[in-house]
């Protein structure tokens, strides 16, 4: 498994090489990732499966909710280590 | 209940044919027809254009929005013979006994028969550039395959009037905010409770799919349900989807829509269930929608 700051980096690198258009020095662990547009729907298969092997736990796609995947924090939050590991 | 309900209803104007269509005549078809006529009073807040389009789409442009990826379960296909095999078509009996065609091949199949009546107003425009929001109506007869069917509620066939706005995020967001009051300030006067749920498209193989995965993490559509499962509206952000897919343009970049879709049957459906199956006692959708679309323009001149 990862640390967070390892995970929050990965998750950082990975939008960048996607959200072509967005400035890396505009990309906070706040910015809402899919409400710009700055990542769009044929993204989510890889960023779940991004995160399941940054957490090294599958993410069943049903327990997927609103805003879950809104910016790095909140991704942080509902699929880190830290989750992963209550 | 049902098969009590469909005699209730076949007395007033409801034929029903077990492939998933239904007929009207009478009562019901009044009410069909005045629910529509109450349909496009509403899109007259935005003065949103009527158009009419054809029963089919070119399958090569509804796959630019992945539909049969999406949605192979639901396609219906107009089909013919391929007119190389006619002889060999004759030769045998045309239609077997249990009610099949007995096809030989068939020419390339290149439409769909259309499955939501919004496609086709992005379809006609495509390659437009818009310098301000532009508010589309349509209807159409609209196809989807389904496991089941139920008269008026579930249907292979059916009818629905959508309202449709083509402008920049916050233009659709502000539409879709409105058609909501408008819808429930019109179902106020109907006496037709809804709740408003989040909802997702039936997508085959959901999980695979990036669209039904995207409508979980963002939700998109909302649907007015009346009796707790019956989506008789459903209001729809798309985002820049269609645009994109159809050059659709404002401002240089590809143009958001959202739209308010109507299921003509669901309402007759709903109108029924509630206040019963003598016309004398139903509630006029014509009347009841000219009201909340002078009430809500009032509204708007005052501000």
């Amino acid at each position: 498994m990862h640390s967070e700051p390892e995970i929050r980096q990965a998750l950082r690198e990975w939008i960048l090489g996607k959200a072509r258009d967005l400035d890396p020095a505009a990309l906070t662990d706040t910015t809402p990732l899919f409400e710009r547009r700055y990542l769009r729907s044929l993204h989510v298969p890889e960023l779940l499966l991004l995160l399941e092997r940054l957490r090294g736990e599958p993410i069943d796609v049903e327990d997927l909710g609103a805003g879950d995947f809104r910016d790095i924090d909140t991704l942080l939050a509902k699929f880190g280590p830290a989750r992963a590991a209550s | 209940m049902t098969v009590t309900v469909s005699a209730g209803l076949s007395s007033i104007g409801l034929r029903w044919y077990e492939t998933g269509q239904a007929g009207l005549s009478g009562p019901l078809l009044r009410l069909a027809e005045e629910c529509d006529r109450a349909f496009r009073t509403l899109a007259s807040v935005w003065e949103a254009a009527d158009e009419r389009h054809p029963s089919a789409l070119p399958a090569e442009r509804l796959q630019r929005l992945d539909y049969l990826h999406s949605f192979p379960h639901q396609a219906t296909f107009p089909a013919r013979l391929d007119p190389a095999h006619l002889d060999e078509f004759l030769a045998g009996e045309p239609v077997t006994e249990s009610g099949a065609v007995d096809l030989t091949p068939l020419a390339p199949v290149t439409s769909v028969l259309t499955p939501a009546a919004c496609y086709h107003l992005y379809h006609a425009h495509e390659g437009s550039s818009f310098s301000a929001p532009v508010y589309l109506t349509t209807r159409n007869t609209c196809y989807r395959h389904e496991e089941r069917y139920e008269p008026l509620r579930r249907q292979w066939a059916f009818s629905m009037r959508e309202i449709v706005c083509l402008g920049t995020h916050d233009e659709t967001e502000a539409f879709l905010a409105q058609a909501r009051a408008v819808v429930d300030e019109f179902l106020g006067l109907l006496d037709l409770p809804v709740a408003w749920p989040t909802a997702t498209d039936p997508f085959f193989r959901p999980r695979d799919n990036p669209q039904y995965l995207m409508q979980r993490l963002q939700p998109s559509k909302h649907e007015a349900t009346y009796g707790g499962d019956l989506a008789i509206a459903s209001v729809n952000l798309h985002h820049d989807h269609f645009g994109a897919a159809f050059g659709l343009r404002r401002a240089g970049r590809p143009v958001n829509t959202a739209c308010l879709a109507f299921g003509i049957e669901r309402w007759l459906w709903a109108i029924t269930d509630r206040h019963g199956l003598d016309p004398s006692d139903w509630p006029s959708p014509a009347q009841a929608a000219v009201t909340v679309a002078t009430r809500t323009v009032a509204r708007e001149v005052q501000l």
